[in-house]
This record gives structure tokens, sequence and C-alpha cells, in this order.
């Protein structure tokens, strides 16, 4: 068996043309299921008993959420691959991943903190959930900060995968101890391990919009892949080639 | 002698020499503790009630401060390299965790000599001073073990100010709530071990296997890129 499909990755060149067909189909592909799954879920899921309208924000609020967090586990994923394996592209990725989840974590604080006002009555409560996310985001500005301090990228993107590595493992105590210190929020009504707690016709369009945000991530970490890519291989041939093209 | 015995001597004559740097972070501890009641309130009662934590909260930032730069000489002046040099048959992290220990000594220890004087200041009840110096105990392991990796992850970048800190704050969460919960506790006169108990696991678990990560920092930052 060759281990063309494996080395191949250590080629920015490679990625950055492939990257850019697998974007297309991500931006369509999402573009696609978050225009069905919002018109389906802020037109034609039926009305909330409680919560009246104001609960279509969930079709924003939940995947974001979800997102936020998934992709701090994403990046501990690469930084394993950058430590075990050497893969530059690893380290790509984990700068992309920590500017495209702390937008996501910014936007599910702010889409949780217009949900509360109408819910709870206020913007912000110290509520478990609410105080993880935020520490959540602080882990990843510590990060985007961390590589901006550090000049030499290889350096850099090490010294930020030692500091993943440790926030992934400190990540459940995090969740746990906030937990057991403060909840209000109500619980999680999309689990994969039970059934949900509301009907069919409001967790569809849901899912639909879950998936359809998870794409519309991998489009936008593709993308910031592409440019920091360009941005490191400047002086390589194929680069001054390309840009002298455009 | 062992390089135990020896780094142990140098550590000891380094902070003779520079008594400044154990007193500054209590000098800020206790000038942050007289703004408290300054911005607040002179009222005792409301003082005992918010106290304990005040002076957690003031021992964590003059923490942070003094080990900002734990490393920061050892890096400029080789001792750093010829740690990774000479001293082959150890490993670089148990050289870390025992510089990291003979700074919670040196400079940790003093700082909660003297929360007790903060305590009385804002009269905060002796059972409760109690409790709070017991969290302190067990807990400055863990804090200065992140504040070193801090130190040690930003040690090449000339220009992180106060980065280090910023990165390692958010990590503090569950020793700060699990502190708070045995304060809390403390006030109500009910059980405390449980906590405590939790609280001294994180610190152990947190000072065996963050040096190990401590050691990558400066082994990354005096290799190079290898």
């Amino acid at each position: 068996m060759s281990w063309r499909w494996f080395h191949q990755w250590g080629s920015p060149r490679w990625f950055y043309e492939r990257a850019g067909r697998w974007q297309l189909v991500c931006g369509w592909l999402a573009l696609i299921l978050l225009v069905v799954g919002s018109l389906w879920g802020l037109g034609f899921a039926p009305v909330d008993y409680q919560q009246g309208n104001s609960y279509r924000i969930i079709y924003l609020h939940v995947p974001v959420a979800f997102l936020a967090q998934a992709m701090y586990a994403a990046m501990a994923v690469c930084a394993v691959v950058l430590f075990v394996w050497k893969m530059k592209l690893a380290d790509v990725a984990m700068q992309a991943i920590a500017v495209t989840g702390l937008a996501f974590t910014v936007l599910s604080l702010v889409s949780g903190a217009v949900w509360g006002k109408p819910t709870w009555g206020t913007y912000w409560v110290w509520d478990a959930r609410l105080t993880s996310m935020l520490i959540l985001g602080f882990l990843y500005l510590g990060l985007i900060g961390l590589r901006a301090a550090i000049q030499d990228p290889d350096q850099a993107g090490k010294a930020c995968g030692i500091l993943v590595l440790v926030g992934v493992v400190n990540l459940p105590i995090i969740k746990y101890s906030v937990e057991w210190w403060n909840t209000l929020h109500q619980p999680a009504s999309l689990k994969l391990t039970e059934k949900p707690t509301m009907p069919a016709s409001m967790w569809m369009p849901l899912l639909v919009n879950i998936l359809g945000y998870y794409i519309a991530a991998a489009y936008l970490v593709l993308g910031s892949m592409r440019a920091i890519v360009i941005g490191r291989e400047r002086r390589a041939s194929w680069v001054k080639e390309l840009v002298g093209r455009a | 002698m062992s390089i135990e015995k020896r780094m142990l001597a140098r550590e000891l004559k380094l902070a003779a020499a520079r008594p400044g740097d154990i007193f500054k972070p209590m000098w800020f501890l206790m000038l942050v503790i007289s703004m408290v009641p300054l911005a607040l309130s002179p009222d005792s009662v409301l003082l005992a009630d918010i106290g304990s934590a005040m002076i957690w909260v003031a021992t964590l930032l003059a923490l942070l401060l003094n080990t900002e730069h734990l490393f920061q000489s050892d890096f400029s002046d080789g001792v750093l390299e010829q740690w990774l040099l000479l001293f082959l048959d150890r490993p670089l992290a148990w050289l870390v965790g025992l510089k990291l220990i003979v700074h919670w000594l040196f400079h940790v220890v003093p700082l909660i000599c003297i929360t007790p004087i903060a305590g009385l200041m804002l009269s905060v009840p002796t059972d409760v001073l109690i409790a709070l110096l017991m969290t302190l105990v067990v807990a400055t392991p863990a804090l200065t073990c992140f504040s070193g990796l801090g130190a040690a992850l930003t040690l090449g970048s000339s220009r992180s100010g106060i980065l280090g800190v910023l990165v390692m704050m958010p990590l503090f969460v569950p020793v700060v709530i699990l502190a708070a919960g045995v304060l809390i506790r403390a006030t109500d006169g009910s059980e405390i071990l449980p906590l405590m108990a939790l609280l001294g696991a994180f610190s152990l678990v947190a000072a065996t296997l963050v040096p190990i990560a401590v050691s990558a920092a400066i082994r990354l930052n005096i290799g190079g890129s290898n």
C-alpha cells in the first residue's frame, strides 16, 4: 500500500488546491441546509406554549453553542496530530479553528443574551452554562494572544498546542465545577442518548440547522486555513505564480 | 552534593539577594485589601461577609504578580540551557517541579502568612479565617503550577506583557469555585472536609502533571524549532 494519501497532507500546495474544491462543496451544502432549516424553523415550526415565538432563537443559539465546544475538541485533535506526526497543516488548522471558535463562542453568548431577556428577564445571569461558555471564550482568546506574541510560527504553533492540550484536560473539570456551583439553564433539549424533550416538528429543523452550521464551520475553517497557508508559503514559487496569475 | 541540594542552595541565595521579590507581592496584597473598605464601606458586618472572598482574590492576584517572571532570569542568563545540557540524568520535568516547589516555599508561603492580618482587618470570623488559610495552603500549589506554565509559554516573546497571566487565569476556575465552596460552608458552620479533599486532589494532580507541560514549554523556547 502506498503512503501517498498520508504524505500529500504535507504539501501546502496540494492542500491549497484541494481545499478550494472542498470549500465550494461545503459552501453550497451549508447554504442550502441553512436556508431550509432556518425557514422551516422560523416560519413553519409550531409556537412554544411557554416561550411563544422567542424560543425560535434556538435555531441559531444551539448550533453555534454546539460548535463553540466541538471546535475546541477539534483543536485538541489537531494538537495531538501536530505533536505525534509533526504535521504542519495541523498547526494551520489550530490557528484557523481558534479564531472561528472564538467567533462562534461570542455568537452563542450574544444570542443567549438576546434570548435571556424575554425568558429570564435579564441579558446575563451567572448561570453554569453561560459561565463555562465565557471561560471557553477566554481560553480561545488566550490561544490567539499567545500565537500573536510569539514570532516564529513553528514555535508559536507548539506553544499553542501545549496550551490546547492542558486546556482540553481542564475543560471538563471547569464545566462540572461550574455546573455544581450554580445552575439555572434549562436542561439540554437534544441529547444523543435520549429522546428529545421537544416534538419532532421542532427538532427536525434544528437538526437540519445543526448540520448546516457544522458544514458552514468547515467552510469557514477551510477558507482561513487556505489564507494562512498562502501567508506562510508566501516565498514559495507556487504562491508567487498563483499571485502573478491573478 | 546532589543536584537537588545545589538547586535549593542557589534558590536560597537568590531569594536572600532579592528580598524585594518576596516583599512586593505582600505589599500589593495589603494595598488591595485596604482598598476594599474604601471602595465598599467600612461597615464591619458587610466586610466580614465578603472579606474571605476578597482576601482569596487578592492573594490570587499577588501570586500571579510574582509568578509571572518565574523563569525569566534563569532563561536570559542561560541557567535553563545548562539544566538541559548538564543534568541529563534527571528529567527536565523533575527540575521544573523542584523549582516550582522552591518558588512556592519562598514566594507563596509568605503571602499566605500575612493573610490572617488581612482577615483581622476585614473582620473575618476566626473559624472562617482558619478555613481560608487551609484552602490557600491546599490550593496554591495548583495555582503556582498553572501560572508557572503561563510564564514558561511566554518566555521567548519579549512583548508578551501579562499575557501569561491572561492565558492561564481561565484554568483557575475549578480551584476558585472549590475554595469558595469551602469558605461558604465554613461560614455556615457545616462540614468542609469533602470539598477540601477535592481541592487537595485537584492540586495534587496539577502538581504532578503540569510540570511536564512546563518542561515541554521550556524545551520549546530553548531548542527553538526542534
